[in-house]
């Protein structure tokens, strides 16, 4: 340099240097520094020598490749020298444990708060390190689809693994507090939630399953619950909601409840949420809200609101879900087994013998009539052919219709006496039938 | 060498006659099965004469008393039937000729009242109670089942004119059934009447049935369960005499019979056979599997038998039969096995568990705890 330019040089900067104004930042020094919106505490008091130090008396003349000033410490050593030491707990962010500050931060300024070039989506910049691949699912998180990281993770370190800053649970109920309130007054507790994490169930960034569940469901469920999974699959007839989009959740409320079997209501409440209308399936099925509505005379587990006593919810291989054997047609050639399902409850000896005076009272003298209209090889009646499922108009579940036979339905017109009674049905002509004195029906017929 | 052989002699002699010098006397309580099985029946008591009831009294008297006849010591003879009704005990005792009421809480030892005049008793076998208290008596001399009201006082007989040899009897709200020994049937008499309505099991061409009936039992549900000698069988019948289930044969064996007489079912639905030929008394299942037996041929104290002919089984004074348990033994059940012979008349047992022992709710067998360990450790 010739004598006279550094000799003017050293008139215009050297004083204030030595004086420690601000005049790093003149219109041709360092000026870009100023214009970041959020700057550094010493860089807006232009305290530069608070991180930099002077390492050559030439600033801002560069001789050769060295630079004329440093920084007082390195790396996070010169951070420590204002702020905390991190990097203490149990879980330590990567760049803080290797002492990266500027990994992340800005040194003197940046667009966004905390030195960092962010904007309210932190989404992009923690993915400038971080494997995007578990934020693509179709359902998000709700923090996850806003970008708000740190709304579930500490950014430097914590104690909890995941640079999550409280436990599992408490921090997700921290948002979820009307969740929390209601978990609090249940009776009934789902266990993975009161003893697990609730990451054993859902992820917490995205998921391709609905409600940010591990998989969709029944899978997820099954893993636990192994006898829904043996039922699932061998059932052959379906209960419809658990293939529905909603699966098992179209029936349990998955977390807590007040009912048993964490059901949101009781179990016929919420069988007749769906069975209770006139437009489920097609042909519809019965509504069976109508079909209960102002009768007494209720199939015992109608009565006792327990559909699942006749009913398996999550499949079978008997029609109609059943828990066990009965035919599917009106007539059915009769074979023992075939209504184990009925004779679960009811008394298996009803059908075993033509002649009885103890399993029936439905018998002219010691004739089983029930034997009569069942157990016969090529024609038998199934109970339905007389009897309604789940509740009658009289008594026995006699309805006052009758049971559906192609477009008609069958009246029954059944009586009954203190020793018998009278049956009229579309069936066969009047018949009476009496227990003590049996009616001799070929006189009757000579008649 | 001749003092030698003396010697030898006297020291054989001494361990041949304590050998012979007769039953082992029991040391402490008597457990069947066996130890190391776990323990579910004890021996309890005996009964042979009032005097185990009511206590020793003394004979001594300055003066003869009217009323002096009731302190003498009433014998059972040769009992053949027991039951139990409302905590008492009625023991048939066909030597006696008289039915034996014992009140085991109340100390007392009493014969039938109404057993004189018509409603004498020749060879009482066995007997029943309706719901209302009445009993039934099967007299096998007399060929007829003699009714007595609730309080022993003779009512009617049943039965002359069927030639029956009525060996047991059982009674619901309406029927009385009556094993017919010389027809080898059921014979089904209204109750209050004693007509005969219907003959029941009987063999056909077609179907099993009975052979040589002695003993019948019905259940809380109202299942009639019959010993047969000639065939060795159990059969359990509805009351309609629809054969449901049969079991066991003739033999030596687990689960077989050589003479099999007394029948009772308590209310878990176990079935307890006395055995006069085995002499003990078998307990099975409702599905007629082999659960255990108990009691050993003979005539020593400590639960032995001695052709046995009946068995009864109840629920009611167990705290009063707990006392005599083991401390470490807790009673389900009393049972009572008549011996026709030796000193032991009415043999007293308790079904039960050691205290600890966990039960299986379903079938009331305890649950093996060196299963239940072996089963901790492999996991």
């Amino acid at each position: 340099m010739p004598l006279p330019l550094m000799i003017l040089v050293c008139l215009c900067c050297l004083p204030a240097l030595a004086s420690g104004e601000s005049t790093c930042f003149t219109a041709n020094c360092h000026r870009a520094i100023m214009e970041l919106k959020h700057l550094h505490a010493p860089v807006r008091d232009e305290n530069c020598l608070a991180c930099h130090v002077r390492i050559t008396t030439t600033h801002p003349i560069l001789v050769g490749n060295g630079k004329s000033f440093g920084l007082v410490a390195e790396g996070a050593k010169l951070c420590e020298k204002c702020h905390d030491a991190l990097g203490r707990k149990r879980v330590v962010h990567g760049p803080v444990r290797e002492g990266k500050c500027l990994a992340c931060h800005r040194a003197h300024g940046a667009s966004g708060e905390q030195l960092l070039d962010v904007g309210d989506d932190q989404t992009s910049f923690c993915l400038g390190c971080h494997d995007p691949a578990s934020f693509k699912g179709q359902f998000m998180h709700g923090p996850v689809a806003t970008g708000e990281c740190t709304k579930c993770h500490n950014p430097h370190e914590s104690s909890e693994p995941g640079l999550l800053p409280a436990k599992g649970r408490d921090l997700c109920l921290r948002c979820h507090a009307d969740f929390a309130k209601a978990m609090a007054a249940a009776t009934v507790v789902h266990p993975p939630v009161s003893e697990r994490p609730c990451t054993s169930c859902h992820t917490p960034h995205s998921s391709p399953a609905a409600h940010i569940l591990k998989k969709k469901m029944p899978d997820l469920c099954t893993d636990c619950h192994e006898q829904v999974a043996r039922k699932l699959s061998e059932a052959t007839v379906q209960h419809k909601p658990l293939q529905s989009k909603e699966s098992c959740g179209s029936c349990h409320s998955p977390h807590f409840s007040t009912t048993k079997g964490l059901l949101p209501n009781t179990e016929q409440e919420v069988c007749l949420g769906c069975h209770g209308s006139d437009s489920l399936g097609s042909p519809p099925l019965s509504n069976l809200k109508k079909e209960l509505a102002s009768k007494k005379d209720l199939h015992a587990p109608v009565k006792n609101g327990t559909c699942d006593s006749c009913h398996d919810p999550h499949g079978s291989p008997y029609g109609k879900i059943l828990k066990g054997p009965y035919p599917a047609q009106f007539y059915a050639p009769y074979k023992e087994g075939d209504y184990d399902f009925c004779l679960s409850c009811h008394d298996k000896s009803m059908l075993k013998f033509p002649e009885t005076t103890i399993y029936t009272k439905f018998r002219n003298g010691n004739r089983n009539l029930h034997y009569v209209h069942v157990v016969h090889k090529r024609k038998g009646r199934t109970c339905r052919a007389c009897h309604e499922p789940h509740a009658g108009d009289g008594l026995k579940l006699i309805g006052k219709n009758g049971p559906r036979f192609g477009d008609w339905r069958i009246p029954i017109r059944h009586t009954m006496t203190p020793t018998g009674g009278s049956c009229a049905p579309g069936c066969h002509r009047k018949f009476d039938y009496d227990r003590e004195k049996a009616v001799d029906y070929l006189k009757d017929q000579k008649k | 060498m001749q003092q030698y052989r003396r010697a030898v002699m006297l020291l054989i002699s001494a361990m041949v006659f304590s050998g012979c010098s007769g039953a082992k006397t029991a040391t402490g309580p008597v457990f069947f099965p066996m130890a190391p099985n776990p323990p579910r029946v004890q021996y309890l008591m005996k009964v042979s004469n009032s005097e185990d009831i009511e206590g020793k009294k003394s004979s001594f008297t300055l003066f003869a008393r009217k009323d002096q006849k009731d302190d003498q010591v009433r014998h059972i003879i040769k009992p053949y039937g027991v039951t139990t009704h409302k905590g008492r005990i009625f023991i048939c005792d066909t030597g006696g000729g008289t039915i034996s009421i014992i009140d085991p809480v109340a100390k007392t030892f009493l014969p039938l009242k109404g057993n004189f005049s018509t409603g004498k008793l020749r060879k009482p076998v066995n007997l029943a109670f309706g719901n209302d208290g009445t009993m039934y008596v099967a007299d096998v001399e007399r060929k007829e089942v003699l009714v007595y009201d609730p309080e022993g006082n003779f009512k009617t007989a049943f039965g002359k004119d069927l030639e029956m040899k009525p060996t047991d009897v059982a009674v619901d709200d309406k029927f009385l059934y009556v094993i017919d020994m010389a027809h080898s049937e059921i014979k089904v008499l209204d109750s209050k009447s004693g007509k005969l309505l219907n003959q029941i099991g009987k063999r056909t061409e077609t179907t099993d049935g009975l052979a040589l009936p002695s003993n019948l039992a019905m259940d809380g549900k109202g299942f009639l369960y019959v010993t047969n000698t000639l065939s060795g069988k159990v059969m359990k019948f509805d009351r309609d005499g629809h054969l449901l289930q049969s079991f066991g044969k003739l033999g030596d064996g687990f689960g077989q019979f050589g003479r099999p007489k007394g029948i009772t079912v308590d209310d878990a639905g176990r079935i307890y056979v006395a055995d006069s030929a085995h002499q003990n008394v078998q307990l099975f299942n409702e599905k007629g599997r082999l659960l255990m037996f108990f009691g050993d041929p003979g005539s020593a104290p400590g639960g032995t038998m001695n052709l046995p002919t009946s068995v009864a089984v109840s629920k009611e004074n167990l705290d009063f039969y707990q006392k005599m348990a083991d401390p470490s033994f807790e009673l389900e059940n009393v049972i009572f096995v008549i011996n026709q012979y030796g000193s032991n008349k009415l043999s007293v047992y308790g079904l039960g568990h050691r205290k600890g022992d966990e039960l299986d709710p379903a079938t009331g067998d305890i649950k093996a705890k060196e299963q239940q360990s072996s089963a901790d450790t492999k996991k």
